[in-house]
C-alpha cells in the first residue's frame, strides 16, 4: 500500500469553501468583476495558489483525510437490524456471494427517479444487446425488465445515503410464452457510515455511494456499470478486500461467536514460493475463542464491561493474529507473516482478497458493510 | 418574371464590367445603360432561362428543336461556370413542375449546377412538386440526391427545417426512405425529435431490420432526447450515409474550382462519428477518455433548459459554432470527454461549474489511480504504450489551459513515493511541472523527500529532467503571481470572511523553498556527476529565472545561488558556462539595483544584508579572478595554504583563472595571440594583459557573442586606459 498522505482532501476543503461563499460583487467596475469572475473561476481545477495555500494552512491537521484510513477501531454493536430493514430485501443481502468494487460519487443520482432509471437501464441493456437496433426508452417491453429500489433502514447514519438494489429480470430466449422472468443479475451500491467529513465536502449534486456489489453475468455487470458511468459521471474500479480488512474480518466474527456459533475460522495463506504455495488453516471455534479473549485489551474490560465488550481495537486484532501465526508456525515451522491472506471464511461468511464477500448472517451485515464502506472509500482518488 | 429581372441585376456587374473596359468608358452612363440592356436582350443565356419560365404545360419534348436549343444552351453554361441562383430557380422549377415531361425533368436536373448558392425558396417549391404525386420514384430519388449534393449550398435552412415533418412523411416510402433519413439528419434539431417521430422509425426498423440510415438518423435522435431512444451502433456499422453525390460530383467540383470557391460541399456531407482508431479491446480502458455524449438525465436543469435552447457539445464542430452557442452549451454525460477534443478544451476554459469541474477531476484521478496506483497484475509497463498516449494528451490539455488539474497534483504527490523515475520520465516531469504552488510548511513531505531520493539516485539525464522539470514549475509560480499581483495590487488575502488567508509572504516562502531546495540538489549533484556540463547547462537555466524574480516577474525576492553552483560554473571548462555565470551576476545587479531605489521610496520590502554580502563577494571574486589575477588572494572564496600553492608547480597561480588562463578561454587566447602578433615564434600569453591588446582581447570575446561577460564587465567594472596597467577594479557597492 502506498501512503496515505494529505494531498487529496484539501482539494475538497476547496470546493465546499468557495461553496459556501457568496458573491461578493460590490460596486465593481466592469473590468473588475468581470477579473474577479476570472479569479473565482481561477479556484476550480486550477488551484490558484491563494485557495491552495489558504487549504493548507488547515492542510496537516485536517480531520479529514487522517479520518480516511481504516479506522482502528470499531464497535460491533450487533442491534437488531431485522427491526428496521424490509427483511425482503435483507434476505436478497445475505447468503450470496458478491463481488465488490468502488464507485466514485454519483452526480445528479436521485432517489425519486429510480422508476425511470429502470426504464433507461432496460432500454440500454437491451439496446448493447442488440447492437444496432434502436430501442425506444418508453417502450412496453423490452427483454431485460429492470428494477431500481432503495433499501430503507440501512444507513446508519444521516449523512448515508440510502442503499439501492438493482435487479435484472430476463426471459431464457427459448423460454416458453407464460414463463416467467428469471432473476439473471442483482447488485447493489451502498454508505454505511461513511467518513462523514468526506460526505459533508461533496457539494450537493454528488451522491457517495462507494460500495457497489454485483452478482451474476460478467456482461450484464459490465453493462450496468457502463450505464452508471454514462449517466452519472461516475467510475468504477476493483475493489479488493486488503490483508487488514481480512483480519478484522476474522476477529469480528471471531468476537460474535458468544452470540451465534461461528463453527471455525478457516483462512486460506498464499506463500510467495516457486510453486506458489496455499496453506488452508482451520481453527476449531472454541479454540479461537479461548485465543481471542486472551488477547482482548484486559484493561477496557475492567473499566466499563458493556462497551468495551463491543469495541475492538486494531492491536487487538494484530495480536490475534500473531497467535494463530505463532501457534501454526510453533506446529509446522513455517512463518505465514511471510505470506499473504487470501481468504478467510466462518460460518457467519467468507471474504476473499479478490473482493469477493458472503454475508451469512443478516445480523453482522452492518458491521461488515461499514469496514467495506471504508475500504471503497479509502480508493477515492479525491 | 420576377425571377428574371433579378437575375439581369446580378449580371449586371459581370456585363457592364465588359462593356466599360471594351469601350473607352468616357460615354454617358445613360448610353451605357442602353448598350447594356440591349446586350443583355441578346444574352441567348437569359432568352433561354426566359424561355424556361414561360414555357406552357404539356409542350410536347420529343422533337423540340426550340427547347432543344435553349436546354443546350442552360447546359453549356451550367457545365461551364454554373448556374446562378435565379437561374436554379427556374430550372428546379421547371423540372419538378414537369411541365415537358419527366425526359425533360432528368436532363435538367442533371445539369443542375449552382454557381454559387442554391435558393431556399426553389427547395422548398420543389419539396412540394414532390408530393403532387405525378413523378417516378427514380427521379424523385434524384431529386432528393440532388438536394443532399448541394444542402450546404443552400442560403437558409429555416423554412427547410419548419417542413420538417412534410419532409419526415417520405420515410416511409421504401426507395426514397434511405435518401430522406439523410435529409432529415442534415436538418434534425432538438425540437424536431418527438414521440410520435421515434416510434414511426422504430416501426420502421422492425420493418426493414438493421439498416444504417435508420441507425444514423435515430442516434442523432438519440443525441438531442436519451431520454426517447437508445441504440448501440456496432462498429462496422459506423461509417455513416453513403456518399449519394456522384452524378453532379465532378462537375461539381470543376465548376468551384473555376469559379475560386474551396469545395467546402463536399466534405461537410460525410457522416461524421468518432471513429476508435484502435479497434481491439483494451484491456485497461480507464485510459481511454470517455466519448462525448449528451447528458441523460437533466430534470434537475430542465427547468432552465426548457426556457432556453441548450445545444449540446458533440453538435458543435468548429470554434465560430462554439462561439454562438457559449451560452446554451449543455456540458456532457461525462466530464472526462472534454479532454478529448480540442474544441471542448476551449470551452472547458470558461467552465465556471463546480461539479462539472469535480466531476472531471474524479474520473482524472481515477484513471491515474488505476493505471499507476491500483495496478494488481503486472504493472503499468504492460500498458505503457496507452499510457503514454494518455499522458501526452492530458499534458497538451494541461498546456492549453496553462495549468494543471488538482487530481493529477494528487496522483502525484503519491505517486513520486513509488515512482522509479524511469517508467513515462518526461510525461510525469511535465506533469510535475504544472502543479500549483505548493504551502512552505508541506513542501517538504509532498516534494522535496521523494525527489531528492530520485534525484540522488537516478542517473544524470534524470538530474537534468529534473532541474528542467523544476525551472519550469518555478516559471509557472512566478508567471501566476505575476498575473496576480497586477490584479489584486498585491493584496494577496483571500475575502476577509474566511478565516483562511494567504499572504505574499507565504507564496515568498514557499518560492524560497524551492529555490534553496534547488540550489541544494543542484550542489551536490553537481559534485556526484564531476560538474558535468549538461547538468551545470539545467543549473544555470534554473539562475537565469531565479536572477530575475524581481524585475521580471514583481515578486520582492531574491536568492543568491549557492556556492556548490556559483564556483563549478566560474570554473568551468567550457566558455558558455563562464558567460551565462557572468550574465546572471549581471541580472543579479540589475535586480539588486531597482529592488534598492524602490525600497528607499516605498519601503515595501525589505533586502537582507546578508544577499547584498553574498552578492559583493561573488562579483568580488569574479572580478579578481577573471581579470585582476588575483585568485588566492586571502579573504577571497577560494584560499589555500601559500605552501601548497608553491608544492603545485604554477607559477603566476593568482592569474591561472583570467580571461587569458581561463580553461574555458585559454584557446581564445592562444588564437587571439596568433592573430595580434601572426610573426610571432614563441607565445606569451601574458602580453595580451598589456593595456591595448588586452582592450582589443575583450573586444574579440565580445564579437564571440560572449554577451553575458561583456554585459558583467559593463556594468561591474569601471574600466579606463592606462598607460602602465590598463586593469580597473572592481567596483562594490
Amino acid at each position: 500500500m502506498f501512503k496515505f498522505i494529505s494531498g487529496f482532501s484539501f482539494s475538497l476543503c476547496r470546493y465546499a469553501r468557495d461553496m459556501e461563499r457568496p458573491q461578493n460583487s460590490v460596486a465593481r467596475t466592469p473590468t473588475d468583476s468581470i477579473m474577479a469572475q476570472r479569479r473565482s473561476k481561477n479556484k476550480s481545477y486550477r488551484q490558484s495558489y491563494r485557495s491552495c495555500l489558504g487549504a493548507a494552512s488547515r492542510l496537516s491537521h485536517t480531520p479529514g483525510w487522517t479520518a480516511r484510513r481504516l479506522n482502528t477501531s470499531r464497535r460491533t454493536k450487533s442491534h437488531n437490524i431485522t427491526e428496521k430493514v424490509n427483511p425482503e430485501d435483507l434476505a436478497l443481502l445475505v447468503k450470496t456471494e458478491w463481488q465488490l468494487s468502488y464507485v466514485t460519487p454519483l452526480y445528479q443520482f436521485r432517489h425519486t427517479q429510480l422508476r425511470s432509471y429502470s426504464r433507461q437501464l432496460s432500454a440500454f441493456i437491451t439496446a448493447e444487446k442488440q447492437q444496432g437496433l434502436a430501442v425506444e426508452v418508453e417502450g412496453a417491453q423490452t427483454s431485460f425488465r429492470v428494477s431500481f429500489s432503495a433499501v430503507q433502514g440501512l444507513g446508519e447514519t444521516d449523512d448515508d445515503a440510502e442503499t439501492v438494489l438493482l435487479q435484472i429480470h430476463s426471459k431464457p430466449v427459448f423460454a416458453g410464452k407464460d414463463e416467467a422472468q428469471k432473476l439473471v443479475w442483482s447488485g447493489w451500491l451502498t454508505c454505511i457510515n461513511g467518513n462523514p467529513e468526506y460526505l459533508h465536502l461533496l457539494p450537493k449534486d454528488f451522491t457517495c455511494l462507494p460500495l457497489f456489489g454485483s452478482r451474476g453475468a460478467e456482461n450484464l455487470t459490465s453493462l450496468v456499470k457502463s450505464w452508471f458511468q454514462q449517466t452519472f459521471d461516475c467510475c468504477f474500479g476493483p475493489l479488493e478486500i486488503n490483508q487488514t480488512c481480512l483480519q478484522w474480518l476474522a476477529a469480528l466474527w471471531t468476537n460474535c461467536h458468544i452470540e451465534s456459533s461461528i463453527q471455525h475460522l478457516k483462512m486460506i495463506w498464499t506463500l510467495p514460493v516457486e510453486p506458489p504455495l496455499q496453506i488452508t488453516y482451520t481453527v476449531n471455534s472454541q479454540d479461537v475463542w479461548e485465543l481471542w479473549n486472551s488477547v482482548r485489551n484486559p484493561s477496557l474490560e475492567s473499566r466499563e464491561e458493556e462497551e468495551a465488550a463491543r469495541s475492538i481495537d486494531i492491536e487487538e486484532v494484530t495480536r490475534f493474529m500473531q497467535g494463530l501465526k505463532s501457534h501454526f508456525y510453533r506446529h509446522f515451522r513455517l512463518d505465514l507473516s511471510a505470506g499473504r491472506l487470501s481468504q478467510v471464511s466462518s460460518a457467519l461468511g467468507s471474504a476473499k482478497f479478490s473482493g469477493r464477500i458472503k454475508m451469512s448472517n443478516s445480523r453482522y451485515v452492518l458491521t461488515t458493510l461499514t469496514l467495506l464502506t471504508e475500504c471503497a472509500l479509502l480508493k477515492m482518488p479525491i | 418574371m420576377a425571377a428574371t429581372q433579378n437575375l439581369s441585376d446580378s449580371d449586371q456587374s459581370s456585363v457592364s464590367d465588359q462593356s466599360v473596359s471594351s469601350r473607352s468608358g468616357n460615354r454617358s452612363i445613360r448610353v451605357a445603360e442602353k448598350e447594356r440592356r440591349k446586350n443583355e436582350a441578346e444574352d441567348p443565356f437569359v432568352l433561354s432561362l426566359k424561355y424556361f419560365s414561360d414555357v406552357k404545360a404539356g409542350t410536347p419534348f420529343h422533337g423540340n428543336d426550340k427547347l432543344e436549343k435553349n436546354l443546350v444552351q442552360v447546359e453549356k453554361v451550367a457545365y461551364s461556370q454554373g448556374l446562378p441562383p435565379e437561374a436554379v430557380s427556374i430550372m428546379l422549377e421547371f423540372a419538378m413542375s414537369l411541365r415537358m415531361g419527366t425526359s425533360a425533368c432528368v436532363r435538367v436536373l442533371k445539369c443542375l449546377i449552382p454557381a454559387s448558392v442554391v435558393p431556399q425558396e426553389a427547395v422548398v417549391r420543389a419539396v412540394v412538386w414532390l408530393s403532387v404525386g405525378k413523378m417516378p420514384i427514380s427521379t424523385q430519388v434524384l431529386f432528393i440526391k440532388w438536394v443532399l449534393t448541394v444542402f450546404d449550398m443552400i442560403d437558409a435552412k429555416d423554412q427547410l427545417r419548419a417542413i420538417y415533418g412534410f419532409i419526415f412523411n417520405f420515410v416511409t416510402d421504401e426507395n426514397l426512405c434511405p435518401f430522406i433519413c439523410h435529409l432529415l439528419y442534415l436538418l434534425t434539431r432538438k425540437e424536431s425529435v418527438r414521440v410520435f417521430r421515434v416510434r414511426k422509425l422504430l416501426e420502421l426498423q422492425s420493418k426493414l431490420g438493421r439498416q444504417p440510415f435508420l441507425l444514423h438518423l435515430l442516434s442523432l435522435y438519440k443525441v438531442f432526447c436519451p431520454e426517447l431512444v437508445t441504440l448501440s451502433i456496432p462498429s462496422r456499422m459506423k461509417s455513416g450515409f453513403k456518399n449519394h453525390i456522384s452524378p453532379w460530383k465532378s462537375a461539381l467540383i470543376a465548376v468551384q474550382k473555376r469559379n475560386g470557391l474551396q469545395g467546402a460541399s463536399s466534405n461537410s456531407l460525410v457522416f461524421t462519428h468518432k471513429d476508435k482508431t484502435n479497434p481491439r479491446k483494451r484491456k485497461h480502458c480507464h485510459l481511454e477518455f470517455p466519448d462525448l455524449i449528451p447528458a441523460l438525465n437533466k430534470e434537475a436543469q430542465s427547468e432552465q433548459s426548457s426556457s432556453r435552447r441548450v445545444v449540446p457539445l458533440v453538435q458543435l464542430h468548429s470554434f465560430a459554432q462554439l462561439l454562438e452557442n457559449m451560452h446554451r452549451i449543455e456540458l456532457p454525460a461525462q466530464m472526462g470527454s472534454l479532454l478529448g477534443s480540442s474544441l471542448a478544451l476551449q470551452y472547458l476554459d470558461c467552465v465556471q461549474d463546480e461539479s462539472a469541474l469535480l466531476r472531471l477531476n474524479f474520473w482524472l484521478g481515477y484513471a491515474f489511480h488505476e493505471e499507476f496506483l491500483f495496478c494488481g497484475d503486472g504493472g503499468p509497463s504492460q500498458t505503457s504504450e496507452e499510457a503514454l498516449q494518455f499522458l501526452n494528451k492530458l499534458l497538451s490539455a494541461q498546456h492549453f489551459l496553462q495549468e494543471g488539474f488538482s487530481s493529477s497534483e494528487v496522483f502525484l504527490y503519491k505517486f513520486l513515493n513509488v515512482w522509479d523515475g524511469s517508467l513515462l520520465r518526461p510525461q510525469i516531469l511535465g506533469l510535475l511541472s504544472n502543479i500549483p504552488v505548493v504551502p512552505s510548511s508541506q513542501i517538504r513531505r509532498l516534494l522535496f523527500e521523494p525527489l531528492m531520493q530520485l534525484f540522488f539516485t537516478s542517473s544524470l539525464f534524470f538530474k537534468c529532467g529534473l532541474m528542467e522539470c523544476l525551472n519550469n514549475m518555478l516559471l509557472k509560480w512566478l508567471t501566476w503571481h505575476s498575473i496576480y499581483a497586477l490584479e489584486d495590487d498585491l493584496d494577496i488575502s483571500l475575502n476577509s470572511h474566511t478565516s483562511i488567508n494567504m499572504t505574499l509572504s507565504g507564496f515568498k516562502d514557499s518560492v524560497m523553498e524551492l529555490i534553496h531546495f534547488v540550489g541544494r540538489l543542484a550542489s551536490v549533484g553537481l559534485q556526484l556527476e564531476g560538474c558535468h556540463c549538461l547538468l551545470l547547462s539545467f543549473v544555470l537555466d534554473f539562475y537565469e529565472t531565479v536572477c530575475d524574480t524581481f524585475l521580471k516577474y514583481g515578486l520582492p525576492l531574491i536568492v543568491m545561488p549557492p556556492a556548490g553552483v556559483f564556483y563549478p560554473a566560474l570554473f568551468a571548462t567550457d566558455p558558455v558556462s563562464v558567460d551565462r555565470l557572468a550574465y546572471i551576476m549581471h541580472r543579479y545587479k540589475v535586480n539588486l539595483t531597482s529592488a534598492k531605489s524602490q525600497e528607499k521610496v516605498t519601503e515595501a520590502f525589505h533586502i537582507s544584508r546578508q544577499t547584498f554580502r553574498e552578492f559583493n563577494h561573488y562579483v568580488v571574486v569574479m572580478v579578481n579572478c577573471l581579470w585582476n589575477s588575483r585568485m588566492f588572494h586571502p579573504g577571497m572564496g577560494v584560499q589555500l595554504g601559500e605552501e601548497l600553492l608553491l608544492k603545485s608547480n604554477v607559477s603566476q597561480y593568482g592569474s591561472s583563472f583570467d580571461l587569458v588562463h581561463h580553461p574555458a578561454f585559454m584557446s581564445y587566447a592562444v588564437n587571439f595571440h596568433q592573430k595580434c602578433w601572426p610573426g610571432k615564434k614563441d607565445m606569451d600569453l601574458n602580453s595580451i594583459k598589456h593595456s591595448k591588446p588586452w582592450s582589443w582581447y575583450l573586444e574579440y570575446l565580445f564579437t564571440q557573442g560572449y554577451d553575458g561577460l561583456k554585459h558583467f564587465v559593463q556594468s561591474n567594472i569601471s574600466w579606463q586606459l592606462k598607460a602602465d596597467d590598463g586593469q580597473g577594479d572592481a567596483q562594490q557597492r
